[in-house]
């Protein structure tokens, strides 16, 4: 029943049909004057209802987790965080439109400019970050604190996707055409390394090798770089981390080895999820939550709150609507037409999704306890405006689908 | 090229959104493990994190006077409590504790940074000192509702009332005697504790269930306050060292009052002397002295040997028996039984004595219940010391004959004289009437307890009118003679046992013993007043204070007075020389 529509925008009509749409939008695209001006109106109908509606869901959950965090019986943590909160969304909003308003094709002109500025202010927190229980990974900026590798990951993430996307011909990178992303990726990793935040440096490290696995590497240098990742990391275990770090990954392996230490946070973690039974305790009524027990229950182990109070069908609810997230992710990939659009999706859903992952498993005890927020959920302006800046790439990319380049 | 590329990205992506998938669905498998299959085994990991069990007593019962007047209560109060790892800045809470408490901020200081999760900043807190520190809104400190004891009369019948500890504890007189019937129920309460160790309550009040019960004592608040400060007077005038004044009901063994001198206050009870804490009429013993003459009367009347009238020969003041020489104060020749006890002549005693026997002797005082319990509801009773005749010299049982070489108790002598009044019949004494539910329901109930049948009615009646001749003129105990009441009396001045274990240099214990009014008593007195100064008869010591006692008690409890019908004046006394007193 496949069949060509006409519709009407305006005084304009349009044909569509699912295989060959773009050959009429496109025809009507230079057909019609005055096409190159940013503000089309396709923009509007393109506009993609189901990204910024999943993410208002993901926030609202966001929202509602950390109101309970912070106000559910314990006083450690002040109540003020919900307010600064709500301004951080409004930030990251903004932020979310002013990335998705310019085509998102002049970006790979301003990549190399970012990841510039991100370095810098890398360097900056290292000089002169704020000290947070050892580690230097905000900067102040009079009333806001910035963590400024949230923003790395933008900027590597823009910058692979230009490298990638103008050597696309290439059919399977080797270890020549890889040597600068590594020198791109190594620059950021071993700064925030230096702060230290193993978690956030790793993340990149994964963020990058997902991007460049994708746009595919030569089968031997493939083996290779994966038998040299396994001496390094060898090598990082016994040279490069640090005791807390080594502990934690040894905690990981066995929590109970140290259930007042290390384990802490990982044992209390399972048990307000696993009290939380199927329905969950209800709003505000999560005793681990209330009575302190769990750590960090308003950043990283935000889900653990979530879990407790609404249970496994909270749980179930929030993954659904990440997993329906980072398919729209990869389906805006999909649908996008130039090389440099696809690489920077897949580039932010992978950034999304190990996110996701690595918070997820580290809160139910899959993974070792490092410090990765749950996007769009956890309290904290960088998380959250950085995940806003990646929703409106991926917004960007889709709603100029229909673009030819 | 382009076709073959597209198709290329499209496989890959696809790839990668199975790579999601899998790593998501292990996630998904981690989050059913652990709600659905490891949900409940956590779920009682999690209650065992936060739930403790603690135990709460219920608040302490109520003491009633007879009249359901309160004599010690338990009142709401607030402790304040700190919870250091709580507490940021030590030393700025101990300061501004310190200054509202008026505790040492240094002390404070290091109990608030101590590591333990809990420590008591002030037990029973004023209601102002809560109020400024709730003001003052500081972290990591908290109120605690507890009860405190308190003795609305402060010192009245502290000896008999006792006192109880800050834990809630009865741990002097009848709080301790009956503390387990005061004592609030252990309420098991859930309590939910934070990971700092801070404590929530589930559960704010404890129910009235676990309240303790309240007793209702045989005390009646005015009567034992006339007799304290009738005591008091006696005591005070005379520069005694201590007293003690009982009141009973004789037909019942109701304790009416029992007060001593000097007094404590139980509210404040660590900062008295403890030697004044006990209800020293039940635990201490004493040598009572001629007080005894009227049991000895009984014993000689009920024995058949004697009447009223049977005379003996008083040997004019010395009398040898043994090695030892018994002096009267007063030098008699022959006197009746009747004028013996009236004088009080200790040789006249020792004759009767010897008339009717050790046993006769030994068996009645037995029969009035002196050297065993009296089984009041009061800690510590003594049994006083009455020792088998079998084992009475000669000069043992001449001075047991006139109350030397023996003791007792106040509350043995009280009943023993509660008996005669009460036409010979020995009550049990008491002075718990009732126990009561905190919603008012009775728990128990004491009704008067009869011991047995001491001497006859007529003995009784007898013995009685003896006693009432000693309070008329020329007897020892005018002093207690009152107008409009006929009394029953007689007087006692024991000399103490020194340190040496002889009577010489030490002092007298003054006393006075009777029932009012003589045809149908209804109070017993006894007043004892401890080593008075410079006079230290019976009579003159302790009469006026009965005299007192018995009166403003038969005007409270509305006694109608009538005239005195003298049964004396028939009577010739052969021997009367004065107001002479023998003890």
């Amino acid at each position: 029943m496949v069949s060509d529509r006409l519709f009407c925008r305006g005084d304009k009509y349009y044909c569509v049909h699912p295989e060959i749409s773009y050959i009429n939008k496109s025809w009507v695209d230079n057909t019609d004057d005055g096409t190159n001006s940013m503000f089309d109106r396709r923009l509007i109908q393109y506009f993609d209802w189901w990204l910024i509606g999943l993410t208002l869901m993901l926030g609202a959950v966001g929202f509602t987790l950390i109101y309970s965090a912070v106000n559910a019986g314990d006083f450690t943590i002040p109540k003020a965080l919900y307010g600064k909160q709500i301004v951080w969304f409004a930030i990251g909003m903004t932020a979310m439109v002013c990335t998705f308003i310019f085509n998102y094709r002049f970006m790979d002109q301003w990549g190399g400019m970012i990841y510039l500025i991100s370095i810098i202010l890398l360097v900056f927190v290292l000089i002169n970050g704020k000290l947070v229980s050892g580690s230097r990974r905000w900067l102040e900026m009079g009333p806001l604190t910035i963590q400024p590798s949230e923003l790395v990951k933008i900027s590597v993430i823009l910058i692979l996707s230009k490298y990638y996307s103008k050597r696309a011909s290439i059919r399977g990178f080797t270890l020549k055409y890889l040597l600068i992303p590594m020198v791109i990726v190594f620059i950021p990793f071993l700064l925030i390394v230096k702060q230290p935040d193993l978690g956030t440096a790793l993340l990149i490290v994964l963020i990058a090798s997902s991007i460049t696995v994708y746009v595919k590497i030569e089968r031997k240098t493939m083996i290779w770089l994966i038998g040299s990742g396994a001496v390094l990391v060898s090598l990082a275990w016994f040279f490069l981390l640090k005791t807390y770090q080594k502990q934690r990954i040894l905690t990981f392996l066995n929590p109970d080895r140290d259930p007042l230490g290390a384990g802490y946070h990982i044992i209390q973690s399972k048990i307000a999820i696993g009290s939380g039974m199927v329905f969950g305790k209800g709003f505000l009524k999560g005793t681990q939550n209330a009575l302190s027990f769990l750590p960090e229950q308003h950043t990283d182990f935000i889900l653990s709150v979530l879990a407790e109070e609404w249970g496994f069908a909270g749980t179930g609810i929030v993954l659904i609507l990440y997993m329906l997230l980072l398919a729209w992710g990869l389906n805006i990939a999909h649908g996008c037409r130039d090389t440099f659009g696809t690489i920077l999706a897949v580039g932010v859903t992978a950034m999304l999704f190990w996110q996701v992952f690595i918070n997820v498993g580290m809160v139910m005890g899959l993974m070792p306890v490092v410090g990765v927020p749950l996007p769009l959920i956890s309290y904290g302006g960088s998380s959250v405006v950085t995940s806003l800046i990646g929703i409106g790439i991926l917004m960007n990319i889709s709603m100029r689908r229909f673009m030819v380049e | 090229m382009k076709k073959n590329e597209k198709k290329n990205i499209q496989t890959r992506i696809i790839v990668i959104g199975v790579f999601f998938c899998l790593l998501f669905s292990a996630i998904i498998v981690r989050a059913v493990h652990l709600h659905v299959f490891k949900g409940s085994w956590l779920s009682e990991k999690a209650e065992g994190q936060y739930k403790r069990s603690l135990t709460d007593t219920g608040k302490r019962g109520t003491i009633f006077d007879a009249k359901h007047r309160e004599m010690a209560v338990s009142i709401d109060v607030t402790s304040i409590a700190g919870f250091p790892r709580s507490i940021q800045k030590p030393s700025k809470t101990a300061k501004t504790l310190g200054t509202i408490l008026g505790i040492n901020h240094k002390q404070l200081r290091k109990k608030l940074s101590s590591k333990s999760p809990f420590v008591w900043v002030k037990r029973y807190a004023t209601p102002k000192e809560v109020q400024l520190i709730k003001a003052a809104n500081l972290e990591g400190i908290g109120f605690l509702s507890e009860n405190s004891r308190v003795y609305p009369n402060r010192s009245l019948g502290s000896q008999v009332l006792g006192f109880s500890g800050i834990d809630g504890q009865g741990l002097e007189g009848l709080e301790f005697y009956y503390n387990q019937y005061l004592k609030g129920a252990i309420a098991n309460q859930t309590v939910i504790q934070d990971a700092l160790g801070r404590r929530f309550r589930e559960e704010k009040k404890i129910l009235a269930e676990y309240n303790g019960n309240n007793l209702i004592l045989t005390i009646d608040k005015a009567i034992q306050y006339i007799t304290e400060y009738s005591l008091d007077e006696a005591v005070q005038n005379f520069s005694g060292k201590s007293g003690i004044a009982v009141v009973m009901e004789p037909s019942t063994g109701a304790i009416l009052a029992l007060a001593h001198s000097p007094r404590f206050n139980p509210n404040t009870y660590q900062e008295s002397n403890r030697g004044r804490w006990r209800n020293r009429a039940i635990t201490d013993p004493f040598e009572p002295g001629s007080t005894m003459k009227i049991f000895l009367a009984s014993a000689a009347l009920e024995s058949g040997y004697c009447t009223p009238n049977t005379i003996f020969y008083c040997e004019e003041g010395r009398y040898k028996v043994g090695r030892n020489t018994i002096h009267d104060t007063h030098p008699y020749g022959w006197l009746s039984l009747q004028e013996i006890v009236k004088v009080s002549s200790n040789i006249g005693s020792v004759k009767i004595g010897e008339r009717i026997g050790k046993e006769q002797l030994y068996d009645m005082l037995k029969k009035f219940g002196f050297g065993e319990k009296t089984e009041i509801d009061c800690p510590g009773e003594t049994t006083g010391l009455v020792t088998p005749y079998s084992r009475w010299s000669k000069i043992d049982f001449a001075t047991i004959s006139f109350g030397q070489g023996l003791s007792v108790s106040a509350i043995q002598l009280i009943t023993a004289v509660s008996a005669i009044a009460n036409d010979g019949v020995l009550m049990k004494p008491y002075i718990v009437k009732a126990i009561i539910d905190g919603n008012g329901r009775l728990v128990e109930n004491f009704q008067p307890k009869k011991i047995r049948s001491v001497i006859s009615l007529e003995t009784a009646r007898t013995v009685k009118k003896i006693m009432q001749d000693v309070t008329a003129e020329g007897g020892t105990g005018t002093g207690a003679a009152l107008d409009g009441y006929s009394v029953c009396g007689k007087t006692g001045t024991a000399q103490k046992v020194g340190k040496t274990g002889g009577y010489a240099g030490s002092g007298y214990v003054a006393s006075f013993i009777g029932f009012a009014p003589a045809e149908d008593p209804k109070l017993a007195i006894l007043v004892i007043v401890d080593e008075p100064q410079e006079q230290h008869y019976g009579g003159i010591v302790a009469a006026p204070s009965f005299k007192r006692i018995a009166y403003e008690t038969l005007n409270y409890l509305n006694v109608p007075p009538r005239q005195v019908k003298s049964v004396v004046s028939s009577e010739k006394l052969t021997t009367f020389r004065d107001k002479g007193a023998n003890g």
